[in-house]
């Protein structure tokens, strides 16, 4: 079975990575709306890309920490989980 | 800019109009005011996790101090312990100021435009606590376990970019870092921004150098007091010095020009009047004479300011012999005869230093000094070695226009600060 980032995990990393509190459901509903939006920096996205790739003990692709929402996050890492899988 | 006001460059005065204080003595102006005044010592033992066995004993921690009350939480995870102290001191300074709205993206709403506000801080370690942390999984579990908020969080310039992006500041913003003196040199700063055309400062500095790793660096000093005893470890100009004690805290202050100040109804509550700056060298105390006289000198100067228009003088108060004597030499050679009848004091012995913050938080006690018109004690100091009118045990009735602030640092460098009472332009 491939594990997949979904995003209530997104939520808790926004918030103990970079003190960010945001409802995973309400990140499902508007998957277009930005990380800027929602109050996560650069730092803070890259800080997200370093606990995951640690966590899968792979690199996710160098354009992750380039992503601007959520929803082009989770399709870029779960993509990426199930292409390595 | 508020077009209404727009004396010209040399008339651009800067005043005090908030004061937001953090510190061992106490959290708010009322709380830090009452304790200095009564002269409590709050030095105690260090009981930072990590610090037990450490040859530093003594300290004065800020206790009772629960950032997440204050700040919000990304600036909690995003930033260091000497931020967090920054960033409170400067909500409280800023509410006391009580600066109008800001304009949003210049659209309306508020009456200030972002950029008529700056942001000047002093800073002498960064963030030590933050940048322990990380090292430890640098060194413990490797480079991709650091967490990129290090690089910004450790660093000197972390509060006036904190501070900025919270309160939406896009004024002129700077840190000074110009070691212990830095403290006034970053409100001199601030003057010189707001003489250049900014409307408003937040300005001032806060450390946090109790964590373990901050606390090793500070062993190689030489002045620092390894006393255990609490009543002893920080005794300036007395035979008993032996060092200083670190303190954790500090203040930052709302600076405006003058004219916008009382424009506005602001409690205009002292004028940076003149301030100067030398440097003499690390650990050269007795050259720190000359150059804290001249930095006495200059700031009398500036402020056109003669010496017996000095009421009080808030002492640097190293607490090392050599130090003390330069000092008390340094006065008698600026203020001449002055110099034997001035009060002197240094609340700082009940607090210790705060590194760049102590000075700051001189500043703050020498404003509410003048406004209670009470010359607050040095505490725990009795049996005075120099020829200085040195106030101890309670505090002295007195009414006091004009303040010296001095500092100086353990690298050499040494500063003076001309603050002048001014009369508030609303009623209060």
């Amino acid at each position: 079975m491939t594990v997949q980032l979904t995003y209530i995990e997104l939520a808790t990393l926004m918030k103990s990575g970079a003190g960010v509190t945001v409802d995973p459901q309400l990140m499902a509903t508007q998957p277009a709306s930005t990380f800027a939006a929602y109050g996560l920096d650069s730092l803070g996205l890259l800080g997200i890309v370093g606990e995951l790739e640690n966590r899968f003990g792979r690199p996710l692709p160098p354009n992750a920490e380039q992503c601007k929402t959520p929803g082009d996050f989770l399709d870029l890492v779960n993509n990426n989980l199930t292409a390595g899988a | 800019m508020s077009s209404a006001h727009n004396p010209a460059w040399s008339e651009r005065r800067s005043v005090v109009t908030g004061i937001g204080v953090v510190a061992p003595n106490g959290i708010g102006t009322d709380a830090f005011w009452k304790a200095t005044k009564e002269g409590i010592s709050v030095l105690d033992k260090v009981t930072r996790e990590g610090c037990e066995q450490l040859p530093l004993k003594i300290a004065g921690e800020v206790r009772g101090f629960d950032p997440a009350t204050v700040i919000e939480e990304r600036f909690l995870v995003q930033t260091d312990r000497f931020t967090h102290f920054a960033m409170a001191a400067a909500g409280l300074a800023l509410d006391d100021a009580r600066l109008p709205e800001l304009r949003d993206g210049g659209q309306g709403g508020g009456a200030v435009s972002p950029f008529a506000i700056g942001v000047v801080t002093a800073a002498g370690s960064g963030g030590g606590e933050f940048g322990q942390r990380e090292l430890q999984r640098l060194w413990g579990q490797g480079s991709r376990y650091v967490g990129p908020y290090q690089s910004i969080a450790w660093f000197y310039a972390a509060s006036t970019g904190q501070i900025s992006i919270r309160g939406g500041f896009k004024g002129p913003c700077g840190v000074v870092a110009s070691d212990e003196a830095g403290g006034l040199d970053a409100l001199a700063h601030a003057a010189r921004n707001i003489r250049r055309g900014t409307d408003a400062v937040v300005v001032g500095a806060c450390e946090a150098p109790l964590a373990p790793y901050s606390v090793v660096c500070q062993l190689g000093y030489d002045d620092l007091s390894r006393s255990s005893d609490p009543d002893r470890a920080y005794l300036p100009f007395t035979s008993s010095a032996c060092g200083f004690v670190p303190a954790e805290g500090g203040a930052m202050l709302v600076v405006e020009e003058e004219s916008a100040a009382r424009a506005r109804g602001a409690r205009v509550r002292a004028r940076v009047a003149g301030h100067a700056a030398t440097f003499t060298g690390a650990a050269e105390w007795q050259r720190s004479r000359e150059g804290l006289s001249n930095a006495i000198r200059g700031a009398l100067a500036d402020a056109e300011c003669a010496p017996q228009e000095i009421d009080v003088i808030f002492a640097d108060a190293l607490g090392m012999p050599l130090a003390d004597r330069a000092e008390a030499l340094a006065i008698g050679d600026a203020l001449g005869a002055h110099a034997r009848s001035v009060p002197v004091t240094a609340p700082k012995t009940g607090t210790g230093r705060a590194y760049c913050g102590a000075p700051v938080l001189d500043a703050a006690a020498a404003v509410l000094a003048m406004e209670h018109g009470v010359v607050p004690p040095t505490p725990g100091v009795l049996d005075v070695c120099h020829d200085l009118d040195l106030v101890t045990v309670c505090a002295r009735p007195k009414e006091l226009r004009t303040a010296l602030v001095l500092s100086r640092g353990l690298m050499g460098s040494n500063s003076a600060l001309v603050l002048r009472r001014e009369e508030s332009g609303s009623l209060w």
